[in-house]
């Protein structure tokens, strides 16, 4: 069958392809943003970045610069950065405390729920001006949470989070549930660009099939490094978690600092990995605990969250600035009450593997720039072989690509429903 | 205390000592002489780049979200990874250059501290990629010669945009 957008989905020939316009095209590029960045529910960062009352991000969402801010009553609010008055951006800092912003051009001065509090020259305007609904900072439309992860919507309407997150909103507790006391953001952001299409990076997040090719000198660092390496083979499943979501979850040879212990940890780490197991299995009973221990697992929440549970966590989201670039975020999250010792060393495994400076990560957007430079070889007439696994009798395997049809399928849903 | 003609001050010749040591590892770094590089290090020797999003002056890898935590295995993993054909985003091998410069040395008791600026420029097929900051080092000097003990490069930059990738070494 194929699909609108032109996209061929025939389960009776095992056929699955994508259409390389996809990732070129500049009207498609623009109906992206209509029909998916300004109706989907996109992250917007996590409670653990607004610890107290009156602190604040700032954030670009979607190519919309937007204020995260806790008001003096503890609220979280999502205020679009822009001024009522003549639209400069208010805040101008990446972070902080603030009791209220200033905008530099005029100074007319907002609370941390965005309302006016006072502005010079007030004398100019008539009495009641201050609380003009139209002379306040605006309100992202809708703002909701999952958890410790807070999500926006440039849509008045549509379903509601937990609806939007299907099954994915499970594998997202399943992260919080890593510290009993609610996961927080380690100080300090990766953030790059790849000149590429965003989905080649939702796909390839969520690639299992092309490790042993493009990250082999990874792999063979990791039988270098003495004890690194455990003796669990990479197995597993890849899942459709609704709505576009979908996970890899398997098992893996490397060491978790959320209990699975490698021996170059020594003995010492084995101990504290072995509490902090106990620990799991008492909260969350064995069978939960197992899974969150032992099991990898890298989700794609639709259209442009990342959430990987492996050697370390980190959540990435990534907006297209054109068809061919994209701007990329990640930050990586840890149990507060982790040790010194375990914090040294999830943050020294995490930049092992990943990140524009690790040993995968660069040869990953290699493999993206790549792609994007291919496709102009054949004006477009040609398609993307997403099948591997269509064929295979029962549940799909990791390194099968179930996981990237469920994503091209909600993109394919949104893209044909939108109008316009 | 005032020096003979010819006769160079102290802080003088340590800036020169370090200059030449700084100005021997761009060059290596340039015709990617890496093994030669790692010998510029001690055994026990660190390679940090912390992110833009922190103050690259005062965090610490054991607390903060990195790009580039390696200890002196991690260095030499990563030289034998540059090295190979696998190392896709350095294969062909890019073209680099670093630009050092505004060199400050101090000794402590302990060991000399240097700073210095730098550009370092990565071509690779249609990307040409800048990278701004400043060097902080931990210098030691072991029987007369000077060896690295530790290389912050702190990115001037307010993120790593356009570029993708750290997979050089700067």
């Amino acid at each position: 069958m194929n699909l609108a957008t032109g996209i061929v989905n025939d389960a009776a020939s095992s056929r699955f392809l994508v259409p390389r316009k996809a990732f070129t095209d500049q009207e498609l590029f623009e109906k992206e943003y209509r029909a998916i960045f300004n109706r989907c529910w996109l992250y917007l960062g996590h409670a653990s970045e607004l610890p107290e009352p009156r602190t604040f991000v700032t954030r670009t969402v979607a190519r919309r610069p937007i204020l995260f801010t806790r008001d003096k009553d503890g609220e979280y609010q999502a205020l679009f950065n822009a001024c009522p008055h003549r639209g400069a951006m208010v805040c101008r800092e990446r972070n902080g405390k603030a009791g209220a912003f200033m905008c530099m051009y005029h100074g007319w001065t907002f609370g941390s729920d965005g309302h006016l509090m006072t502005l010079p020259g007030g004398a100019g305007y008539p009495e009641d001006f201050k609380r003009d609904p139209q002379k306040q900072m605006v309100h992202v439309p809708r703002l909701a949470r999952r958890g410790d992860f807070f999500f926006i919507s440039f849509a008045e309407d549509g379903e509601d989070l937990d609806t939007f997150l299907a099954d994915a909103g499970d594998y997202l507790d399943l992260v919080s549930q890593h510290s009993a006391t609610g996961m927080a953001v380690v100080g300090g952001t990766q953030e790059y660009s790849i000149r590429g299409n965003w989905k080649l990076l939702a796909e390839n997040s969520v690639d299992g099939y092309h490790a042993a090719c493009t990250h082999s000198t990874y792999l063979d660092y990791l039988k270098n490094a003495n004890g690194a390496l455990g003796a669990t083979p990479l197995s597993g499943s890849g899942i459709d978690l609704k709505n576009g979501h979908a996970v890899i979850e398997y098992s893996a040879p490397w060491g978790r600092p959320i209990a699975s212990w490698v021996p170059l940890w020594g003995e010492e780490g084995k101990q504290e990995i072995e509490a902090i197991r106990e620990e799991l299995d008492k909260r969350l009973g064995s069978e939960r605990a197992d899974r969150l221990a032992t099991k990898n697992r890298n989700m794609i929440i639709f259209p442009n969250l990342v959430v990987n549970d492996i050697m370390a966590i980190t959540v990435r989201t990534f907006f297209p600035t054109a068809p061919d670039n994209m701007e990329v975020n990640a930050w990586t999250l840890a149990p507060p009450e982790e040790s010194d010792w375990l914090r040294k060393y999830r943050l020294f495994n995490f930049t092992e593997f990943l990140g524009p400076g690790g040993f995968a990560t660069p040869d990953d957007v290699e493999a993206i720039e790549k792609c994007q430079r291919g496709y102009a070889a054949n004006n477009n007439d040609m398609f993307n072989d997403i099948s591997k696994g269509m064929a295979r009798e029962g549940e799909p395997s990791f390194d099968d690509e179930a996981q990237m049809r469920a994503f091209w399928i909600e993109w394919d849903k949104r893209m044909s429903e939108c109008e316009g | 205390m005032k020096l003979a003609e010819g006769m160079i001050a102290p802080e003088q010749l340590l800036r020169l000592r370090v200059e030449d040591l700084l100005t021997r590892e761009a060059d290596l770094l340039d015709r990617w002489e890496l093994d030669q590089w790692l010998d510029l290090y001690t055994d026990d020797a660190h390679y940090y780049v912390p992110p833009s999003d922190v103050d690259g002056d005062t965090a610490s890898p054991d607390t903060s979200l990195f790009y580039i935590i390696d200890d002196r295995t991690r260095m030499q993993e990563r030289v034998v990874r540059l090295k190979s054909k696998g190392a896709h985003s350095e294969w062909p091998r890019s073209k680099v250059r670093h630009l050092v410069s505004n060199v400050i040395a101090e000794r402590t008791d302990a060991m000399i501290l240097a700073r210095a600026s730098f550009m370092v420029s990565r071509a690779k097929d249609i990307t040409h990629d800048i990278f701004v900051g400043h060097y902080r080092y931990k210098i030691a000097e072991i029987e007369g010669a000077l060896k690295i003990l530790e290389k912050t490069c702190v990115l001037d930059m307010e993120a790593l945009r356009p570029h993708a990738r750290i997979s050089i070494i700067l």
